[in-house]
């Protein structure tokens, strides 16, 4: 146990530990220690793919290591020198190490260190050896522990009993206004308004946090916000995303998600409508639209295309999705041959490739428009009447051929949306020799099947999307629970307690908190899969509202908070970055929903690589959320780009972040960003007071949601200073400055002053702390 | 150090050094040079100064850099590097089903009647002392023939544009993957402080479009991605400050924001505002090196000159071709200009005939620029489209005119600079174009020769992704030593 001295070597023994993970004395655990390596330098020759298998060697089960298969001496038990393994990990000639050196693997000493040390603590390889998450949850046991803080749930006693462990603290509480920001942001994008905050800090009642809270779940803003994770993850965009990447219209199934996050639909009722809405013996319009989900990848229209190919990439993407979505596995992986790490046989793909193979569509998208099936929307969506909330049928595809030989369908217009709808008979499903269209292993139909090593679909079960939604939703399945709530977790902390959030695979990392994992996963089963409240208790726990700085001891020992001795802070999404200069500047124009907006973007953008032309919105459509901004795939907008948006053009559920100075320039220049600085300095100067000290004050609150220290008053005073005299010597350059963007300027005010507080606008917007949550 | 890629190690190594008063420098240090004790599993590996992956480069590079040349659309072979006068006899006859089977034609043609053959209405000439043979149509580039490598059994898996070129940008038809500059990006680094390490350049209009993917970073961080010049407005987006902001202005907000930072810095601990403090700087000095990149007013006249009458219309292929050059000169790694028009469908004769006119003179300018300089030398130059066009006629053939439709089977490219062997004809076609029989090169093949050049050994470059380690070349790929000096 570490605890924290103040002298060096207890200082040295921290930073050693931390990074020269080597030294460590703790005993061998196989399933933590030893398998993953085995996983990652041994399978790919000696794993579950039995084609690509070598010297009849694999390192995947128990038998063939340590039991009744396994070859004589590979392994001796408390003895690592007459151990082949070790022999062979550590050989020096080339030509016997494993795993070789052409294959650019390496087990590194460490790993050869816990690999000895478990042989010489008698190579124990446990009887249910299954991986973890293959294990359905069982309800872990709260930690008893003795909380310092005075408002705490039971997320805490996991956290904490953690740290006790390893012998360190939380951190104290955030303040009331870090909070505020921190969690207005997560629940809606947004940061709170000054009145906002004012209104919180001078509350004293026992229920100030909670009463914050529930105003933010109650917000439209919320379904938007978060809804927008979803997005990325079902891949949603504007355009068909191939070649001339030709429009679509499907922002009526986005207008639904944002419209269920904020109704709070169970996440099982969420689940079970986007993936059989159309199917589901009470089905009707929004159960239609729903499915929708399914029909969001991408879609070939490039003329020339053999339509046979591209329906195959079409249902493979469809089973990517829901296995990253749902199951938190790389399904993909088996397409061509079995998985190289998972216990997903290529077969298994296949069947469940059956699953989405039955849909009644066309190969080939049509020049512009929805692809069939797709259905009419009525004029007064969202506002049905009750007649229009029937399901109705949907349209199917009508292919014609048309330039000699292209076969293309009908394009829905724009007032329709795509759906999923069955083939009345299904289509047959093989498996596919390499992945590959026209090589179907003819010798046996697949049904649709679930993977084995997840559990079985029943007898009883339909074999189709309805069975599959039951199946992914049952308490027992060891994965869906766990998956979503770790997104959730993601969300608000920046990292998952699985960080490999996409993968919960053998290959992925192991949770960080298993048994707060599976307590959070149950206890979402167990509250019928409500959001909210599930979200609602993550952020009043004392985990949550910690500060997040951080000693730089700390930061070296731990420098993604693994365990959560901080509070998360995390950079902004570049959605909630523009978001944020719009709202603050009072530009925003906040309205649910509708066909996607085309607000500022360079010309000839589209045009230079494109045949497309990109039709700039005018009047309110400039100033939009950035989630109603039009997607094109092939030519994603680039100010969310340069922030680290998913693409849309396959399923995403973790971007990596990045720091460029492509960042520093949209920040400093992009007319978005100067033209909300100009209506934050006109708010300014209207609203903040009369003396600039005043002002200044008002413009930190807007933005940072706090006041200036001293010394940041005295920098920005002295900015002010200069700015405004410079441009009282030129009066052209202050004109100049309030004349980008359409936005007229408010003439009644002082031009100079307007252009000086734009320039300490535009300042405290590139600040590290604009565009974080602390 | 390279702007576009994280100064973090460098800010940590910095602070590691700030310890050494406290004695634990030592311990820290110890564990920063020593990859092996520092790189968890799952992690990025440690990277050296200027950004590039620490074993890399895997031996000594012939080139230090690539100059690309992709002509998007899939330029026809027969027509320009692949000669088959024996075909004029055989005009108009129908190209046999022994040679080309229905099952892998287009929906575009597939369902003609007729699939007749349609010889190139171009003369070849035997050029150089090497004599490759070469189109009327590319005068220039003949006078530089001893320079360049004409592969003629290039092949591909995918018919359509957007899945080939995907496929040659990144090892795989699917989207998702990093493009080859993203791949270079992340394992050489950079050689220039203030420009990007991976420059895409677009030109011409109305053909095939392109896409952000072909210079992307897939899964690969965001910050390895191509940065594309623009042809019109800022030539990186948001470069220039906003009217009204002089340059003193803009220096004095970023001292504030520098400082302002720093206090948070300091209050919060969060080595990515160290980061980012140095990206604003790196942004500030992007302002004035891209503007001195783009000024060819100091380039004597004639210089320029040589590239053609379209050289000083920004964006044009020309302009792209002389910006590469200088580019190059400043130590950008992987330069690419895409350049569109190549998709003959129909009017062939006459579409090729103008785009070669447009982009012959500035390829070989290109070429002859970097040999007058030395830069041929250790500058590899690539030449190249998605894929090659059919023999058989798209349309109505008559005399004078015919269209083509998309090959995948076998088409031309060429490779010029350091470590190629110039002046050589590689790998040959069957009598009609339309299958490779002899020394065939695949895409995989041709991106494992070029990382090759570069000193990366391609099964040697991963990545680590949804738990498996991907490389530029999938699991395929061999480099194509016999076009190597």
């Amino acid at each position: 146990m570490l605890c924290w001295q103040n002298n060096l070597s207890g200082v040295l023994a921290v930073i050693v530990a931390s990074f020269a993970g080597c030294i460590s004395v703790s005993a061998v655990d196989f399933v933590r220690d030893i398998k993953p390596v085995f996983s990652d330098t041994c399978f790919k020759c000696h794993g579950p793919d039995g084609k690509a298998r070598e010297a009849k060697l694999r390192f995947d089960r128990r038998e063939h290591v340590v039991g009744e298969s396994a070859p004589d001496g590979l392994i001796v038990p408390g003895q690592p020198d007459q151990s082949e393994l070790i022999k062979r990990l550590s050989a020096s000639d080339p030509g016997d190490r494993m795993p070789p050196p052409e294959t650019g693997l390496k087990v590194d000493a460490e790993a050869i260190a816990k690999i000895r040390q478990w042989i010489t603590e008698g190579a124990k390889w446990p009887e249910d050896d299954r991986h973890w998450a293959f294990v359905p949850p069982e309800s872990p046991e709260v930690p008893a522990i003795n909380l310092r803080t005075a408002r705490f749930n039971q997320i805490d006693h996991f956290v904490q009993a953690k740290l006790q462990e390893k012998g360190l603290n939380p951190s104290a509480q955030a303040n009331r206004a870090t909070w505020l920001r921190r969690v207005s942001y997560d629940l809606t994008g947004l940061p709170p308004t000054v009145d906002e905050l004012e209104e919180f800090l001078e509350d004293v009642s026992a229920n100030a946090f909670e009463n914050v809270v529930d105003r933010l779940l109650k917000s439209e803003r919320y379904g938007e916000h978060m809804g927008l994770s979803w997005l990325e993850a079902a891949r949603y965009a504007d355009t068909d995303g191939y070649q001339n990447d030709r429009l679509r219209y499907q922002w009526v199934w986005r207008d639904w998600v944002f419209r269920a996050l904020n109704d709070n639909m169970p996440f099982d009722q969420f689940t079970l409508e986007q993936l059989a809405g159309d199917m589901l013996p009470n089905r009707n319009f929004y159960t239609q639209v729903a499915s929708g989900f399914n029909r969001n990848h991408r879609i070939n229209s490039e003329g020339g295309s053999i339509p046979d190919e591209w329906i195959v990439e079409y249902v493979a993407d469809r089973v990517e999705t829901v296995g990253t979505v749902y199951l938190g596995l790389t399904f993909n992986c088996s397409r061509c041959h079995d998985h190289k790490y998972d216990p997903i046989k290529q077969k298994e793909f296949y069947q469940m490739f059956a699953f989405f193979n039955n849909v009644d569509e066309a190969g080939l998208g049509p020049n512009n428009g929805n692809s069939p099936p797709f259905i009419k929307v009525p004029k007064s969506w969202p506002q049905l009447s009750d007649a229009e909330t029937n399901y109705i049928e949907p349209t199917k595809p009508k292919v014609r051929i048309q330039q000699t030989s292209v076969p293309r369908p009908q394009p829905g217009k724009p007032d329709t949306v795509m759906v999923m709808s069955e083939l009345a008979k299904p289509r047959e499903t093989y498996i596919l020799n390499r992945g590959l269209y026209n090589q179907p292993d003819k010798s046996q139909q697949l049904r649709p099947e679930t993977p084995e090593s997840l559990g079985i679909l029943p007898e009883s079960v339909p074999r189709n999307r309805i069975g599959l939604a039951k199946w992914l939703l049952d308490p027992k399945n060891p994965l869906v629970a766990r998956v979503t709530v770790n997104r959730f977790w993601q969300h608000f902390f920046g990292r998952g307690l699985v960080r490999t959030s996409e993968n919960f695979g053998i290959q992925g990392e192991l949770p960080s908190h298993p048994e707060l994992l599976d307590w959070l996963a149950l206890k979402f089963i167990d509250i019928d899969w409500d959001m909210k409240a599930f979200q609602r208790m993550i952020v009043l726990s004392a985990t949550y509202r910690q500060a997040s700085e951080a000693s730089r001891k700390m930061i070296q020992r731990d420098p993604e908070n693994v365990l959560l001795t901080r509070g998360p802070r995390k950079r902004l999404t570049p959605y909630q970055i523009r978001d944020t200069a719009l709202f603050t500047s009072g530009l925003l124009v906040e309205k649910i929903g509708g066909p996607s907006v085309k607000p500022y973007m360079p010309a000839g953008l589209w045009k230079s690589i494109s045949n497309r032309k990109y039709d700039q919105g005018k009047g309110d459509d400039l100033y939009r959320r950035s989630i109603y901004t039009y997607w094109m795939r092939t030519i994603p907008p680039p100010t969310m780009m340069v922030f680290n948006a998913a693409e849309r053009e396959v399923c995403s559920v973790r971007k990596e972040l990045t720091t460029t100075p492509l960042q520093a320039l949209t920040m400093m220049n992009n007319i978005t960003f100067v033209e909300s600085a100009r209506f934050i300095a006109e708010r300014v100067v209207r609203e903040g007071g009369e003396n600039a000290g005043q002002r200044l004050d008002y413009l930190c609150q807007l933005l940072l949601a706090r006041k200036p220290t001293r010394p940041e008053r005295i920098q920005l005073m002295q900015d002010y200073k200069s700015h405004i005299s410079e441009f009282r010597k030129d009066r052209k350059a202050a004109a100049a400055l309030l004349a980008i963007g359409s936005r007229k300027r408010d003439a009644k005010l002082v031009a100079n002053e307007v252009a000086a507080w734009t320039m300490l606008a535009n300042t405290i917007l590139n600040l590290d702390e604009s565009i974080t949550t602390n | 150090m390279n702007p576009f890629l994280e100064t973090e190690q460098i800010m940590t190594r910095r602070r590691f050094f700030g310890l050494a008063g406290t004695g634990v420098a030592t311990a820290a240090l110890a564990s920063l040079l020593n990859p092996e004790l520092f790189a968890a599993r799952n992690r990025e590996p440690v990277r050296n100064a200027i950004g590039g992956l620490q074993d890399l480069p895997h031996y000594t590079p012939k080139a230090k850099r690539v100059i690309y040349l992709f002509q998007s659309g899939g330029p026809a072979q027969m027509d320009l590097y692949d000669p088959k006068p024996d075909l004029i006899r055989r005009y108009n006859e129908e190209v046999p089903k022994s040679v080309y089977p229905d099952d892998r034609k287009t929906t575009m043609t597939s369902g003609q009647t007729r699939f007749p053959v349609a010889p190139s209405r171009f003369k070849f000439n035997q050029c150089g002392q090497s004599g490759i043979e070469l189109s009327e149509t590319l005068p220039a580039l003949s006078r530089m023939a001893d320079d360049i490598c004409v592969i003629r059994s290039m092949h591909t898996e995918a018919i359509n544009h957007d899945p080939a070129a995907t496929f040659f940008q990144t090892g795989s038809v699917v989207p998702g993957r990093p493009s080859m500059g993203s791949w270079l990006n992340y394992g050489l680094g950079s050689e220039n402080g203030d420009l990007p390490s991976f420059v895409a350049l677009t030109s011409g209009s109305g053909g095939q479009p392109l896409y952000d993917r072909l210079w992307g970073n897939g899964f690969l961080p965001g910050r390895f991605q191509g940065v594309k010049f623009r042809g019109q407005g800022d030539p990186i987006l948001d470069l220039y400050n906003p009217g009204g902001v002089s340059s003193g202005m803009r220096r004095r907000m970023l001292d504030s924001v520098s400082r302002l930072n720093e206090m948070q810095y300091r209050k919060s601990g969060a080595p990515e505002i160290q980061t980012r403090i140095a990206q604003y700087e790196l942004a500030y000095r992007m302002q004035s090196s891209v503007p001195e990149l783009i000024d060819f007013s100091k380039e004597p006249k004639e210089q320029v000159d040589i590239y053609g009458p379209t050289v000083r219309r920004t964006g044009s292929y020309a302009y792209n071709c002389l910006l590469a050059r200088r580019l190059a000169e400043r130590g950008v790694r992987f330069i690419q200009l895409f350049h569109r028009g190549w998709d003959h469908h129909g009017s062939l004769p006459k579409r090729m005939a103008a785009l070669t006119n447009a982009t012959d003179r500035p390829t070989a300018a290109l070429l002859r620029d970097l040999k007058q300089r030395g830069m041929l030398d250790d500058t590899l130059v690539v030449w190249g489209g998605e894929f090659g066009r059919t023999v058989y006629c798209q349309g109505k053939l008559t005399e004078k005119t015919y269209g083509r439709d998309h090959h995948p089977n076998c088409f031309s490219m060429w490779l010029a600079g350091a470590g190629v062997r110039g002046g050589l004809t590689y790998g040959a076609t069957d009598d009609y174009s339309v299958n490779v029989v002899e020394n065939g090169v695949h895409v995989h093949d041709m991106q494992a020769t070029i990382l090759h050049l570069l000193g990366i050994n391609h099964e040697l470059l991963t990545y680590r992704h949804q738990g498996r380690y991907y490389r530029l070349t999938d699991v395929f790929g061999k480099v194509v030593n016999d076009i190597l000096t």
